[in-house]
């Protein structure tokens, strides 16, 4: 089994290129998460210019992707990496299009967030949301971590929460419903919640997505449209067959 | 004699001895060169048996007991020996003292990180592992940037000016406020002290929540009390005697009315502690109204000049650089009575740009400097409460100021008059050559 040992290069202005644009994503993912904890935060303590703060901020994610995706390109323009390098360069380019994906989803709760908060709010204090919010910012942050040191175990467990998001998201899908017709003046109000809990489901999809690419990173081994049960059994020595695609990931 | 001389001697004449019975044997059987070469030989043989007796020793002299020979290789023997027990003493003092090093460093209370000039992880104690999530194998060697990938502290760290921590409030944590220092020493090395101050923050948030509040639910009694106050006071079938009282009455509630204000704007102030970014501020247009600010006052210093000695703009918040600059102004006025003067400044050097209020007035004793801009610090008890001051307006300046990046400077002598300087950064300075240059290009 082969890992991607980044100190082993010839190259040593390679090496710290590689290492820059490495810490230049995972800069990137630190505002991520912070927009998103900002966003939950907003949300649920009906802070509307929080809320305002980090839809307005969204763009500084969008730059960063872009100056990371330039740096990528001249890597691979000028150094021509091969085999694991290039897995490298390869999962960062994908792992910044998520990360931006994330902070879309987040601008999108800062500016329901905002909107929301010149409502009445629900008794429970979108109890449910916070709690949501709290995996889904988990799960964000140890993809981070996996990614950062190149921790196969711990991807597999963020890929592994992506499950228990879906249940969650099913469950407070049915909350909503049951709100709406105990009372249909709360529908527009549940409508946003659902954009919400929507937005977390699909950072979590995100969240999942990096957590893969940290695999393919180390392993060489494209785990997408793949049980999670099989890429395991795979990785501890097996035949991966490829098996139905997980109904959430869209 | 020392021994060592003496085993020297020894050995020179065991040596000629030697030579001397080989080569009188050898005589004696009419060979004396085979007799000299026979005695020679064995006199070698015997030094080699005791050098590979020493190198047998050496090689083994951790287990086995030095080889009991006298003369020039007893010594060589000694000597070897006490080298060895002086090292072996010395090694075991610094594993003591590593051991105890460690042991202290793991008891601190705080976390500490010792980064490399590539900012990467060298060691760390077990405080900062478990503040920071840190793994004590396969987290040495790595950016402290990558797992610590808050964006306050990122920004901190690629900064240069380490004189203040930085508190961040990690994702994965429930409600932990942790202040980061990072302490540069060596050759280009860094030590990052790590404290949790949650509760120091909590505090801090229920103190500021209580006086927002507070002020808030004081200011609409007072309101009723002021209306009716003043209802009273325009009565004309009010009783003479109680006009005075009910004027101080009046006096009193505008002065609580105007302290509530000004816990209201300091908490506001307070409440995001983020810098402003605002918009360029005319101060020849500000200074001007402020100047008729004081003449208005029907006490007023009879000299109030303005210098402006540059066009350049302040980019700021109208509002707060307004307020901080009346409260100077007014407190320059309130005590400086109508026969001194109160001169305020703005000019542009390469360290930015500033703000001053000078004035002729009764000066500030110097052990009160320190402690001004403390809120309700009172320099003179009795005659600021005459005043009718809040005994917030300094503390509104310097938090205003912090939120620009500025800072304020006094300077005072006690009979003489005092001058409040505000300092800007170059950055806040919109140079009115630099905007037609932009306006042009």
């Amino acid at each position: 089994m082969e890992t991607a040992d980044l100190s082993h290069h010839i190259s040593r202005r390679f090496n710290e290129d590689l290492e820059r644009v490495r810490s230049k994503v995972l800069g990137m993912g630190g505002f991520v998460e912070q927009q998103l904890q900002k966003a939950i935060t907003a949300l649920v303590e009906g802070d509307s210019t929080l809320g305002e703060s980090v839809a307005l901020d969204d763009h500084q994610v969008n730059n960063m992707e872009v100056a990371i995706d330039e740096d990528c390109s001249k890597i691979l323009a000028t150094r021509a990496p091969a085999a694991s390098d290039l897995r490298v360069i390869v999962a960062i380019i994908k792992t910044i299009t998520d990360l931006e994906r994330i902070g879309d989803e987040g601008e999108k709760i800062g500016y329901i967030a905002s909107r929301l908060a010149t409502m009445e709010r629900p008794a429970d204090k979108y109890r449910e949301i916070k709690h949501l919010g709290r995996v889904v910012s988990e799960m964000v942050h140890d993809a981070l971590d996996a990614f950062a040191r190149m921790d196969v175990e711990s991807a597999l467990r963020v890929a592994r929460q992506d499950r228990l998001v879906d249940e969650e998201y099913e469950a407070i899908q049915r909350q909503s419903i049951t709100f709406m017709m105990e009372d249909p003046r709360t529908i527009r109000r549940a409508l946003d919640v659902m954009w919400v809990v929507r937005a977390l489901e699909r950072i979590g999809d995100h969240a999942k997505n990096i957590s893969e690419y940290v695999i393919y990173m180390v392993h060489g081994k494209d785990i997408r449209h793949t049980s999670l049960d099989d890429v395991e059994r795979e990785l501890r020595g097996g035949a991966v067959t490829p098996a139905e695609p997980p109904p959430t990931s869209a | 004699m020392q021994p060592a001389t003496q085993a020297w001697w020894l050995a020179a004449g065991r040596l000629l001895g030697t030579v001397l019975i080989g080569s009188g044997v050898g005589w004696l059987v009419g060979r004396p060169w085979e007799g000299l070469a026979c005695a020679l030989t064995l006199h070698l043989a015997w030094v080699l048996v005791n050098l590979f007796r020493l190198e047998w020793w050496l090689r083994h002299r951790n287990f086995a007991d030095p080889p009991d020979v006298g003369g020039v290789w007893g010594e060589i023997i000694a000597q070897v020996v006490r080298l060895h027990r002086r090292k072996r003493f010395h090694k075991q003092r610094f594993v003591q003292l590593m051991r105890q090093l460690q042991r202290s460093t793991a008891a601190l209370p705080d976390g500490v990180v010792i980064l490399n000039a590539q900012r990467e992880i060298v060691w760390f104690n077990r405080m900062a592992a478990r503040l920071l999530n840190l793994r004590r194998t396969g987290d040495l060697g790595m950016r402290i940037e990558n797992l610590l990938r808050e964006p306050e502290f990122v920004r901190y760290l690629a900064g240069s000016d380490y004189s203040m921590p930085v508190v961040i409030r990690p994702m994965n944590g429930e409600d932990v406020y942790l202040s980061l220092q990072v302490v540069p020493y060596g050759d280009g090395q860094l030590l990052l002290l790590v404290s949790d101050v949650s509760r120091q923050m909590r505090l801090e948030a229920v103190r500021r929540d209580f006086v927002a509040n507070a002020s808030h639910e004081l200011r609409s009694p007072l309101t009723v009390i002021s209306g009716y106050l003043e209802t009273l006071g325009g009565d004309p079938a009010l009783e003479p005697d109680l006009k005075a009282p009910l004027a101080e009455m009046r006096r009193q509630a505008a002065r609580m009315t105007s302290i509530i204000r000004d816990l209201i704007e300091l908490s506001r102030l307070e409440e995001t502690n983020e810098t402003v970014v605002g918009e360029p501020l005319d101060i020849a247009a500000l200074t001007s109204l402020l100047r008729k600010d004081v003449l208005a006052r029907t006490v007023h210093p009879r000299d109030v000049r303005v210098r402006i000695d540059s066009t350049a703009r302040l980019v700021g918040s109208e509002s707060e650089i307004t307020s901080a600059f009346s409260n100077l102004v007014d407190n320059a006025a309130k005590y400086t009575g109508a026969e001194g003067s109160l001169e305020m400044r703005w000019w542009v050097d390469d360290e930015g740009g500033h703000f001053a209020v000078s004035d002729t007035g009764i000066g500030i004793p110097p052990e009160h400097l320190p402690r001004l801009t403390e809120r309700f610090y009172r320099v003179d008890p009795g005659r600021s409460r005459a005043t009718g001051g809040s005994g917030l307006g300094l503390a509104i300046v310097k938090h205003v100021l912090q939120r620009h990046g500025g800072t304020l400077e006094v300077v005072s002598r006690l009979g003489e008059g005092s001058t409040f300087t505000c300092h800007f950064p170059p950055a806040r300075i919109l140079s009115s050559t630099r905007a037609i240059s932009v306006a042009t290009a």
